[in-house]
């Protein structure tokens, strides 16, 4: 009989550092119906969003080409990435917090490396090589026996396809459909970087589901490795009940038997080849097969389900999972300030951009009969799809400053800058010496209000009155 | 081959401890190996192509050739800026936008921005009047290398600044209000823009 796996070797790389390829067995359970139909929602989403239009563009669409990021009807420009800050750490506190109260859920569930190994290209696995019986046999023999050949050469071909499909949707995020088809209709030499990147993307998705597989979340995954930090006793993960199932198996004489017959179910299911009932482990992906196999073996022999389920540690030593704590929180907390500043800062994106500076190498001021004049440049950008006119006004209290030539406005192109020269004039008369105004853009429809502080340099009131 | 798997029996502890601290004496994944060889291979061929050996264009060569084709191509240009050229760049829209943008950076600081001129700084521009020359060259030479006035240096050098395209642009933008043959020369003390409002 094969060994059990162990908690201090990893049993997917073999003692002389060999890749050892597990072949699961497949358990149809509650879990794993319910997993199933969030996968098929998850894949369904992720094909849709690029073919959803809002307000005239995919609901996603990162047009890296053009350096502008179309996310459900907002248009978001390169000065505009700061924002990916809080989309980072908002994602970050996030996962924290699910994973603080209920462990790896996003493993299981809602991961894509998870999502789609589990979900479509095991699916596969089964439908050209049989169960997981039939496979390992098939791991024995040689390439040039027919039915490898053709078993798992047919799979090779499908994953192929398949992954060309996946490659195909991710490329649409970044190029749109109307973008993607006539690349996909044209000869491949028509758009060489096109054809080079989805060739790329499917090989290195080949590579990812027909060799690598869970060596993604064991070794290379950062959100493994900082389960230790996130995880504490009070976290529901998959557990063993080692109360109720130990000793498991047939005791010794005169010791009463626990519930787990040591049918080594769950090991056989477990996609990352560990034994659930060694307790918790870094490799645990919580996908709850084991615990689908366990409930399965438990109604056979007519026992109470749950030796293997979802609890907390302190749960499974007998106490009762608290799912308020300082963690909970704390995360939860900053979760909320995330979304807020988000939020607001979103909203708070303005379909235009106006800057000021001061020319280079240019007079500070001049003074004339009437005026004395300051001259800036203002860069103007419309970030819209429509063209927009624009007026720009100067505010400032006690003096009255007029800007030269501006009472028209400006029309800007969809998407333009423009560099502005402004000369605003204050008359002598009221000229008091050097003071702080606002400039103020405001588009015609009166939507868009930006403001920029500015300083208006001049002589001492006293010389000019000489 | 199974009696490689790392199933049942625990890995030997290390004779070494640091900080308390053991190891196992497990072998690393080969594919993880292979990341580092392979890097170490790359580093060791990236140092063949680009530093022993002349195999790959260095970037100074490649950045200096740039360069050195730039002057020439501006030098090029120069001696070709005959009047008749910049008339006909100053019946290119693209170039004229483009010298509109250039004026409306810098110029206009000075010559204001409806090129009317602004007084004690700048003369007008959209007029028919010039007072230091009235041919395209001359135009041009004066945005270029700036005025002399009574041995103090008055209209601003940008050769340093716009380079020799832009200058041509800016110059064909002026040109673009002008007709061929009806720009007149006057005396300093005429110039409109200076005279008292
Ligand atoms: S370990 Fe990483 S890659 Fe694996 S399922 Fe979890 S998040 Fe996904
Ligand atoms: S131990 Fe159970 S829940 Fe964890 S990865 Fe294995 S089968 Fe999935």
């Amino acid at each position: 009989m094969r060994p059990d796996p162990i908690r201090e070797s990893v049993t997917t790389i073999g003692k002389d550092g060999t890749r050892r390829f597990l072949q699961p067995s497949l358990v149809f359970g509650a879990w794993w119906k319910a997993r199933r139909v969030v996968a098929w929602l998850l894949i369904a989403f992720f094909a849709a969003l690029p073919w959803i239009e809002i307000e005239g563009f995919p609901a996603v669409f990162l047009d890296i080409e053009h350096r502008r990021f179309h996310l459900l009807g907002t248009t978001l420009g390169l000065g505009d990435l700061w924002l990916l800050f809080f989309v980072i750490t908002g994602w970050g506190f996030l996962i924290y917090a699910t994973t603080a109260l209920l462990g790896r859920i996003w493993c299981g569930w809602t991961c894509p490396q998870t999502v789609y190994l589990e979900h479509v290209f095991r699916v596969v696995d089964r439908i050209f090589e049989g169960d997981h019986v039939s496979r390992t046999r098939l791991d024995g023999r040689s390439w040039g026996e027919p039915a490898k050949l053709l078993r798992r050469g047919g799979r090779m071909l499908a994953y192929l396809v398949l992954c060309w499909a996946v490659a195909h949707i991710f490329l649409a995020y970044f190029i749109s459909i109307p973008g993607l088809y006539p690349m996909i209709t044209d000869a491949p030499l028509a758009h060489p970087a096109a054809f080079v990147a989805m060739a790329v993307a499917t090989a290195v998705l080949f590579f990812n589901f027909w060799w690598f597989r869970e060596q993604l979340c064991l070794i290379i995954c950062p959100y493994g490795r900082l389960q230790s930090a996130l995880i504490d006793d009070d976290s529901v993960i998959v557990g063993y009940d080692e109360k109720r199932g130990e000793p498991r198996g047939k005791p010794a004489a005169g010791l009463a038997a626990g519930d787990c017959v040591d049918c080594r179910r769950c090991v056989q299911v477990c996609p990352t080849g560990i034994d659930i009932r060694q307790g918790l482990q870094m490799e645990c992906i919580a996908c709850t097969a084991c615990v689908d196999a366990c409930d399965d073996v438990m109604a056979k022999l007519r026992r109470p389900p749950g030796l293997v389920r979802y609890a907390s540690l302190r749960e499974l030593d007998g106490g009762k999972t608290r799912f308020l704590r300082p963690r909970t929180i704390l995360y939860a907390a900053m979760l909320v300030v995330g979304l807020i500043v988000a939020t607001v800062s979103v909203l708070r994106v303005q379909p235009a951009g106006f800057k000021l500076s001061r020319p280079p190498q240019t007079e500070l001021y001049s003074v004339s009969a009437g005026s004395v004049a300051n001259v800036f440049r203002a860069k103007i950008q419309n970030k819209d799809e429509a063209p927009r006119r624009f007026f720009i006004s100067a505010e400032a209290s006690g003096t009255k400053v007029t800007v030269l030539n501006q009472s028209a406005g400006m029309v800007i192109a969809p998407q333009a800058e423009i560099t502005l020269p402004l000369t605003l004039l204050v008359d002598r008369q009221d000229y008091r010496g050097e003071f702080n105004f606002t400039l103020r853009l405001r588009s015609e429809d009166g939507k868009i209000s930006l403001l920029q502080k500015a300083h208006f340099i001049g002589p001492d009131p006293r010389d000019l009155k000489r | 081959m199974p009696d490689d798997d790392n199933l049942g029996e625990k890995p030997v502890i290390m004779p070494h401890t640091y900080d308390g601290i053991q190891e196992y004496d497990q072998s690393l994944p080969n594919w993880w190996l292979f990341t580092l060889f392979a890097s170490i291979a790359f580093a060791f061929l990236y140092w063949l192509a680009n530093f022993a050996t002349d195999t790959t264009p260095d970037d100074r060569v490649a950045v200096n050739a740039e360069m050195d084709a730039l002057e020439a191509r501006q030098l090029a240009a120069v001696k070709n800026l005959d009047d008749a050229t910049l008339w006909k760049m100053s019946r290119n829209a693209k170039t004229v936008a483009e010298g509109q943008a250039v004026y409306n950076s810098l110029c206009f600081t000075c010559h204001g921005p409806t090129m009317a001129g602004m007084k004690g700084l700048g003369f007008r521009l959209n007029d028919e009047f010039w007072v230091h020359g009235n041919t395209p060259t001359a135009i041009f030479n004066n945005i270029s290398e700036g005025i002399m006035f009574e041995g103090k240096p008055t209209g601003m050098a940008s050769q340093k600044v716009l380079g020799t395209g832009r200058i041509a642009a800016v110059t064909a933008f002026l040109l673009s209000m002008q007709k061929e043959g009806a720009m007149k020369v006057i005396p300093r003390k005429d110039e409109p823009s200076q005279l008292a409002p």
